[in-house]
């Protein structure tokens, strides 16, 4: 992106679809002059209105809490992005507030593949059933997802299990009364260069991390997106869940790197697959010691 | 996408001279990356039908017109067009205890999905639920509601990898030949039946899928299975039709182990006349 005409802000080279567009624009652009600098505005412009999802103030509006010298981030989240620590912590158990009473009976039923309280052989981690992990844990696994960004909604793509889910962001509120389910409910909305994500309406099943921390269907989940440049995605993840924990549960951010070459490729999880690889591999390596 | 677009259209208008002549640009970038880099073809002599729409977007529900009145049919594989089987195809199918029709044998079903394991085409294609379509540039994604799996066609102009390692959903490229979309997948891996029934899908199997959407609300699916390790011949299934659901969106419908045995114990089993009491 270093090709830019003088009369337009950084902001408007981003590009809606198109992750290389910009490398595009920097070698065709210089060729061209300035009639296709106004068709790059034009693009800009229009990716705009497609972000926004019809509802949403200009991208070109500071938010308030930011000094109004900031640079303006990219509003295109699209694209195929690895964490940056494969040690999952975005959901940082340190960090963990106290257990209500049913969160700790919850927490003490758990028998964890990893970490101080894993009993080899006794493992009951849902995902050995291949039950949907789901969000949140699904966000720190430490393999790629894919974002995919259309008028209205974005798409989450997880290659660990194949999950897809969708965050509705035509500016519909969450529903009042949704049945609980894996996923949950999700609506995201930009809040300056933060992209939002609300979930609710989420089950009891999944645990929120490897170690057995459990998820009710009262956790109210806050996933919040910022792309810092072109290669790097932070997240940022918050569960309020007043039946399991006594205080909302506030993480640290962690970072995604753009892999612009990759795609996500097939893992299912396959009943008869993790039994193979629990009777050929992990129950002989006894328990796996914790990832830090 | 549409909507946004003549916003972004009408936008234009309202702006200068040289705005509304890049706004026309806009407006052709998308059929060019829809077309992935060809013309669609002339109609065929005696088509004097108008050109269909390349926009195949939109929660699709099969017909209900299959063999029981009123409920969907399934009937996009259809057994009656099954080629002779392989000696492989046949034992494959002889193996198969499915949960309907004539070889079903209650108590000792072995239908894949039992064990949730995932659901790939051609079968997904089949299930009596609905699904979605989302076209954005070099890509085509489907989101099957029953089992929520997902798949990618990639419609960029690549052509189907050599020697795929087998997966359950193949790998897929879809191009436009005239007004069909055609989809063209394979690096299946052979543990799904194609249908109810126990039919075999190999390793070697080719799936051609062919999409029109024949007016607004209604999209033809045509099903065709080359498969010379389990049939001595090719399956060619007639045309499926699918209304368009402008109004529902795909649920989450996961398959869970524990639910699908505790739906077998309290309902298909004793269904089946076999006892399900503790001993």
């Amino acid at each position: 992106m270093n090709f830019r005409p003088a009369f337009l802000p950084k902001q408007f080279l981003n590009c809606r679809f198109d992750e290389s567009c910009a490398l595009r624009w920097k070698g065709r652009g210089a060729r061209l002059g300035r009639s296709l600098a106004f068709l790059a505005l034009v693009l800009a412009f229009t990716s705009t209105l497609f972000a926004q999802a019809n509802n949403e103030p200009a991208a070109t509006q500071v938010p308030a809490a930011t000094p109004a010298l900031a640079p303006v981030l990219s509003h295109d989240l699209s694209g195929v992005w690895m964490p940056y620590s494969v040690h999952m912590d975005g959901i940082d158990e340190k960090l963990r507030p106290p257990l209500t009473p049913w969160g700790q009976a919850r927490f003490d039923a758990a028998v964890p593949l990893v970490g101080p309280r894993a009993i080899a052989g006794k493992e009951n981690n849902p995902a050995l059933q291949c039950e949907p992990e789901a969000v949140p844990k699904s966000l720190v696994l430490p393999n790629p997802f894919e974002i995919v960004q259309i008028p209205g909604r974005m798409f989450m793509f997880f290659e660990q299990y194949h999950l897809w889910r969708t965050i509705w962001a035509d500016g519909r509120a969450l529903p009042k009364d949704p049945d609980p389910t894996f996923l949950g409910y999700s609506v995201g909305k930009w809040e300056g260069d933060t992209f939002v994500v609300e979930t609710t309406g989420m089950n009891d099943k999944p645990w929120v991390d490897s170690y057995g921390n459990p998820r009710s269907e009262q956790m109210r989940l806050t996933e919040r997106y910022r792309r810092l440049d072109r290669d790097t995605l932070e997240m940022q993840i918050i569960m309020d869940d007043p039946k399991a924990y006594t205080k909302p549960w506030v993480n640290p951010p962690q970072r995604f790197k753009l892999e612009p070459g990759w795609e996500i490729a097939e893992f299912f999880c396959v009943v008869d697959e993790e039994n193979s690889y629990g009777d050929a591999v992990r129950k002989p390596a006894g328990v796996a010691p914790a990832p830090k | 996408m549409k909507d946004a677009m003549e916003k972004a259209s009408r936008m234009c208008l309202r702006m200068m001279v040289p705005l509304a002549l890049l706004g026309a640009i806009l407006l052709f970038t998308p059929i060019l990356s829809s077309q992935t880099g060809k013309q669609p073809e002339a109609p065929k002599p005696g088509d004097t039908s108008a050109p269909l729409s390349h926009d195949l977007s939109g929660v699709w529900m099969q017909y209900p017109d299959g063999p029981a009145p009123g409920v969907p049919g399934m009937n996009a594989i259809d057994e009656r067009f099954r080629p002779p089987f392989t000696p492989w195809g046949q034992a494959r199918f002889d193996a198969a205890r499915p949960m309907q029709g004539p070889t079903a044998v209650a108590g000792r079903e072995n239908a894949p999905t039992l064990h949730c394991d995932p659901d790939g085409p051609p079968r997904v294609l089949n299930l009596p639920n609905p699904f979605e379509i989302i076209q954005i540039p070099g890509r085509v994604l489907m989101f099957f509601e029953l089992g929520h799996v997902w798949r990618t066609i990639w419609t960029d102009g690549r052509a189907l990898p050599k020697d795929p390692d087998p997966t359950w959903l193949g790998y897929s490229v879809g191009k436009w030949e005239g007004d069909t979309f055609v989809v063209d997948t394979i690096g299946f891996n052979d543990k799904l039946w194609v249908d109810v029934y126990g039919s075999p899908r190999s390793d070697q199997m080719h799936l051609t899928e062919r999409y029109r959407r024949l007016n607004h609300d209604t999209l033809e699916m045509q099903i065709t299975m080359d498969d010379p390790k389990a049939y001595r011949g090719i399956w060619v299934n007639p045309p499926k039709l699918h209304k368009l659901e402008p109004t529902w969106e795909i649920a989450e419908w996961f398959c869970v182990i524990e639910e699908e045995n505790a739906y077998s114990d309290s309902i298909r089993k004793p269904a089946g006349g076999i006892s399900t009491a503790p001993k």
